[in-house]
This record gives C-alpha cells, sequence and structure tokens, in this order.
C-alpha cells in the first residue's frame, strides 16, 4: 500500500500544481503550495483508505493547506506571473491581447469559482469528483462553474457597463469569436467538458 | 395537441446541449484555459519534490 501510496502522490503532481496556480494565481506560491500539501499527505497517509478516491482526498489536503495559509496572510496575487509561458506562444497578437485578457479576468473571480472551472476544464473533472475534491454538495460545484463561465462571459464579451479598456478587450474577443464561428470553435471544443449545468 | 411534458423536456434538453456545444464563448473559452494552463502542468516536477517523496517512500518500507 505504501509503495502504492507514494506512486499516486507522484502521478497526481502536475494536476495539484494546476488546482494550486487556479487558487493562489501566482507561481512561486503554487510551488510552495504544492510541496506543503504534499508534506501534509506524506504526514496523513495511514488516514488514506486505500480503494477510496485519493484524487480526491489529495486535492482536499492542497485545498485545505490553501485556505489555512490564507488565513495566516492575506491574498496577493500577481497576475503578471500566471500567464507568461502560455503569452510566449505562437498564437497572433489578437490571439495574445485576449488570453491576456482572459488571464487577468480570471484573477478576477472568485478563487473557489476559478478553481472549479479550471478543475473541470483542464482536468475534465466530473462535478460529483469536483464536488468530493472540494467538500460541496454536487450543486454547489455545478453552480461555482456556472457562474464563473457566466460571469466571465460578460467581462468578455461586453455584458456590463464598459470603459475603455475593457471596450477594447470586448471588441477582441468578440472580433476573435466572429472570426472563427461555430466551424472552427467546434474543432478547439473537441473532446472538451460541459461548462453549463 | 400538446405533446407529453416529459418528450418537451427531453428535446429542450438537447437542443440546449447542441446551443451550448455550438456556443463559440464558451469553445473559446475552453481552448483558452488549456492555452493557459496546459503548460504549466506539463512542467517537470522539481527534483527537491520528488526526492521528499522518495525519501518518506525508503522510511517506510
Amino acid at each position: 500500500m505504501t509503495s502504492n501510496f507514494h506512486d499516486q502522490v507522484v502521478t497526481i503532481l502536475p494536476r495539484l500544481r494546476v488546482q494550486a496556480l487556479a487558487l493562489t494565481r501566482n507561481r512561486t506560491m503554487a510551488e510552495d503550495l504544492v510541496q506543503d500539501a504534499v508534506c501534509n499527505a506524506l504526514a496523513a497517509q495511514e488516514s488514506f483508505i486505500p480503494g477510496t478516491n485519493f484524487s480526491a482526498w489529495m486535492h482536499r489536503i492542497l485545498r485545505n493547506r490553501f485556505i489555512s495559509d490564507l488565513r495566516k496572510r492575506r491574498e496577493t496575487t500577481d497576475i503578471e506571473d500566471v500567464p507568461a509561458a502560455a503569452l510566449a506562444t505562437s498564437a497572433s497578437h489578437e490571439d495574445r491581447l485576449a488570453l491576456k485578457d482572459l488571464a487577468e479576468a480570471l484573477d478576477r473571480l472568485p478563487e473557489d469559482q476559478r478553481e472549479a472551472l479550471i478543475m473541470v476544464v483542464i482536468h475534465g473533472m466530473s462535478y460529483e469528483a469536483l464536488a468530493e475534491a472540494t467538500s460541496c454538495a454536487v450543486g454547489t460545484a455545478k453552480s461555482r462553474v456556472f457562474r464563473a463561465r457566466r460571469q466571465l462571459e460578460a467581462w468578455m464579451t461586453g455584458d456590463v457597463p464598459a470603459g475603455a479598456a475593457l471596450q477594447a478587450r470586448v471588441a477582441r474577443v468578440k472580433g476573435i469569436l466572429a472570426e472563427r464561428g461555430v466551424a472552427g470553435a467546434r474543432v478547439a471544443g473537441q473532446g472538451a467538458t460541459e461548462l453549463r449545468p | 395537441m400538446t405533446p407529453p411534458k416529459d418528450s418537451r423536456s427531453s428535446r429542450l434538453s438537447k437542443n440546449n446541449k447542441k446551443n451550448r456545444q455550438d456556443d463559440p464563448f464558451e469553445l473559446w473559452l475552453k481552448r483558452g484555459l488549456h492555452q493557459l494552463f496546459d503548460e504549466v502542468a506539463r512542467e517537470p516536477v522539481p527534483e527537491e519534490l520528488l526526492r521528499l517523496i522518495e525519501d518518506d517512500r525508503k522510511i517506510r518500507k
């Protein structure tokens, strides 16, 4: 069991890193959070019941550690830190700007909604698994994902009063959406998870 | 004649699902999130963290 436990910890590390980044929005803090969560998990491994959902157990430990840390120090964000790697891609100028807008909009979401959206989209996690990993009801998990998506859409497509900067952002995203249309979007969405309840 | 409620909701549900799958914003959002986070997930695990796990594995053997 011990060996299997450690293998599972190693296997889940990339997913923990994504969850940690979704929560902290800061690379350094995310790395620290993963390390702290792994230390907690190793110390508490006797409390894990083999055959139960290891992924949910591990995500809960990381989340609890994040909440515990948050109580000790007020949340800080470093939006320049997060999308740097993603923005250094071969995407077009407009795409990169839209991606940066998306990263900034993500920063403005409540952390539970951001975490839920990212775990469903990036990890392909079901609402049931998300609920178990974040210690909430399935309906709450669905609602968090739905509200995150709806809020991002409002910010990114201008369903809220807009200043000049937001108007420029809206124009960019609308331009990209219009260019791609449904046909292009279908390709991008293959295998994607449904975001609405 | 009004169709039974169940069959109507089932049809509406299928239409909604199709509409959602075709929603350009939803698909753009998913692609954007993958661009932002997939790279992070693919980064190599820090050696220090792997060593921590392996040291614990040895101790517990």
